[in-house]
């Protein structure tokens, strides 16, 4: 069965030039400065879903959750259906928050242990002045329905249910208020792997049913595939790539994006080709290097890489890619 | 012919939760054989880690309890071995890497004296020639500047440098037999591959056996020349990994093989996922019958009553399913 979206042009999100430095305590008491995000941009179309991929420390998570102002950032433009969101009022953004909803990677972390499901449900109701409380049950029980748990189950506690239950609850509180744009912060990763299938399938479901545009953040490159329509790869707090998902898993153009996917071990023996070898660890956020972030790494470095840094740019149509040696 | 190096036999261990005993492993057998790599695959709580952890004894007595079995390891029963005698084995025969090197390693000692301590222990080297060796060591898992890494502390280290120090000071006494418990789960993807690359460049330059347990079907593809899938504290199947993935014959492997999408075809968009309906079975609550019955397509009112055997269906094959009796 397959599942018609519609991708209209329209930006639901659009992300300008955001920053987000934190500061740190060394530990004989010095500031230093971690560049988490260093300048980012992109779109996120109506109806689309976006991944962003890369290892741990690549600042995916902090633009997951800047976009939603959960994380202020130092700098950049954050555009909500042309809406300034850093500049809007506290009760104006809070109206807006019904409409985009975040999932977390850790369900067992990300629900109140000592509420009953149906009261964690209710909960975005009452935030959002609900006040009908016969009604709010009916959207509970209809909510439970939606991920695939049954009503009976709405007095348990989250202690009760296994990982892959707990996330669909995750999922329920999302979606309760209809939101047209979900932040799926690593919603599979914590999962046994019988299960992460059931998740992205329900993921998929109300993509279509509910018309959600994701913007879904994840290190696992099959998923993604999978799972968006286009992918913007990330690598110390910068876009190294940024395209459809067919082009970039067929003919990546970074370095970077193309060791990554090299670098997944595969179930199938035709796969097995000759590894990019990448040599080194990801530099410490706190003492970026200067140039492009990845030459230290980078197979095919030159002069110029270790001097000035690379911006993203258009090499073919819609297939952005921040790399001198192939724009 | 295979030789074996190390033998499970009937390996049964429980734990103890207030006044209930759950059987994490259902009596299980099997054997590791010289200079090979035998992947050990399995959902949370499918007993995996735990098996393989009482090879070495190193269940957490109580609330863990090993209720019967052997493990044969030069023909002497390491679940019988005084105290004494078990502590000469782990590390010098049998050694293990973990999950997590940050918690697997002294936090206040630096990594120098770990490995020094290990080679004290089991060798006959000075305190000299041990730092020699260990330098040694650290250069073998390409760690650079060992001379100046070891007098450092594991904080100073990435996951990664730490992972490579856990497999130096694993293979400081040249065991016959590593147990790596998911070695490259907490690592990003091009870590995980240079760490699988050294793993199978160790195996290539020595006889060592290595037990891989891991959840990672892509890792046991990469590296292992058998596997052994394991659910609700069984073996449902195990065979030749070549064979597994190209034809497995449990409906759990095949789920499992199925759920994960395939990166180099080209997917349709927004095409579902194959997927294992239900949920992992907690320990308490293991189905009757086949324990997999509920989530299972194929079950047959057989399946609900009586549990299978593991049946050998072809040479090194072997499947415990009503479908394959």
């Amino acid at each position: 069965m397959t599942i018609q979206t519609k991708t209209t042009q329209a930006p639901l999100l659009e992300v300008r030039n955001i920053k987000k430095h934190f500061q740190a305590k060394g530990i004989s008491g010095e500031t230093q400065t971690v560049y988490a995000l260093n300048g980012i941009s992109f779109t996120l179309r109506e109806g689309e879903t976006l991944g962003l991929v890369g290892e741990s420390g690549c600042g995916k998570s902090t633009a997951a959750r800047t976009v939603l102002r959960l994380i202020e950032p130092t700098a950049g433009e954050i555009l909500y259906r042309n809406q300034d969101l850093l500049a809007l009022r506290p009760d104006k953004m809070r109206s807006l928050r019904k409409e985009m909803q975040i999932i977390f990677q850790d369900p067992f972390a990300s629900l109140n242990p000592r509420k009953r499901i149906d009261k964690i449900l209710e909960e975005p109701f009452d935030i959002h002045g609900f006040t009908n409380p016969s009604k709010i049950k009916e959207r509970v029980v209809g909510l439970l329905d939606k991920v695939g748990l049954s009503s009976d189950q709405a007095d348990k506690y989250p202690h009760e249910f296994s990982g892959g239950q707990l996330q669909r609850i995750g999922i329920a509180r999302a979606i309760a208020l209809n939101p047209s744009l979900i932040v799926a912060d690593e919603p599979v990763s914590a999962l046994d792997v019988s299960i992460r299938a059931q998740v992205i399938n329900l993921l998929l479901d109300l993509k279509e049913s509910m018309q959600i545009s994701y913007l879904f953040i994840s290190h696992d490159m099959a998923i993604v595939r999978h799972f968006c329509d286009r992918v913007a790869v990330m690598y110390l707090g910068k876009i190294v790539e940024l395209a459809d998902s067919e082009p970039l898993y067929n003919k990546p153009q970074h370095p970077y994006t193309e060791a990554l996917l090299a670098a997944i071990p595969s179930i199938d023996p035709e796969t097995k080709k000759e590894r990019m070898k990448i040599k080194g660890d990801l530099p410490n956020s706190m003492d970026m290097p200067r140039g492009c972030a990845f030459h230290t790494r980078c197979p095919i470095r030159e002069k110029q890489c270790e001097e000035s840094i690379p911006q993203l740019k258009e090499a073919r149509p819609g297939h952005h890619v921040a790399c001198f040696l192939r724009e | 012919m295979p030789t074996p190096e190390l033998r499970v036999k009937n390996l049964k261990v429980a734990f103890t939760t207030g006044d209930e005993e759950l059987i994490a492993v259902h009596g299980i057998s099997y054997q590791l054989n010289r200079g090979e790599t035998l992947a050990l695959v399995g959902e949370s709580g499918s007993g995996k880690t735990v098996s393989a952890l009482s090879v070495l004894r190193l269940i957490p007595e109580p609330p863990g309890k090993i209720l019967s079995g052997e493990i044969l390891f030069d023909d002497k029963d390491l679940l019988k071995l005084q105290a004494k005698e078990l502590r000469e084995r782990r590390g010098r025969d049998i050694a293990m890497i973990f999950q997590d090197p940050m918690t697997s390693m002294n936090p206040v000692l630096t990594i120098g004296e770990q490995i020094i301590e290990t080679l004290l222990r089991h060798t006959p080297l000075s305190r000299s020639g041990a730092r020699v060796k260990t330098i040694d060591l650290l250069n073998q898992v390409d760690i650079p500047f060992p001379e100046q890494k070891l007098d450092q502390y594991p904080h100073q280290f990435s996951g990664g440098m730490r992972q490579r120090v856990m497999i130096a000071m694993a293979l400081s006494c040249s065991p016959r037999v590593l147990i790596a418990d998911e070695p490259t789960t907490a690592l990003d993807v091009l870590i995980q591959a240079q760490i699988i690359e050294l793993l199978k460049q160790i195996k290539k330059e020595s006889q060592m056996s290595i037990l891989l347990i891991t959840h990672d079907l892509g890792v046991v593809a990469e590296i292992a020349q058998r596997v052994m899938v394991m659910y609700a504290g069984d073996i449902v199947e195990t065979g030749p990994v070549s064979k597994l993935f190209r034809a497995s014959l449990h409906p759990y492997t095949s789920g499992l093989i199925n759920s994960v999408p395939a990166l180099k075809a080209t997917p349709q968009k927004n095409f579902r996922l194959s997927e294992i309906s239900g949920t992992v079975p907690s320990l308490s609550q293991i189905p009757s019958g086949c324990p997999f019955h509920p989530r299972c397509p194929s079950a047959e009112t057989r399946c609900r009553t009586d549990k299978p055997r593991l049946k050998e269906i072809a040479p090194d094959h072997a499947v415990s399913c009503w479908l394959h009796p």
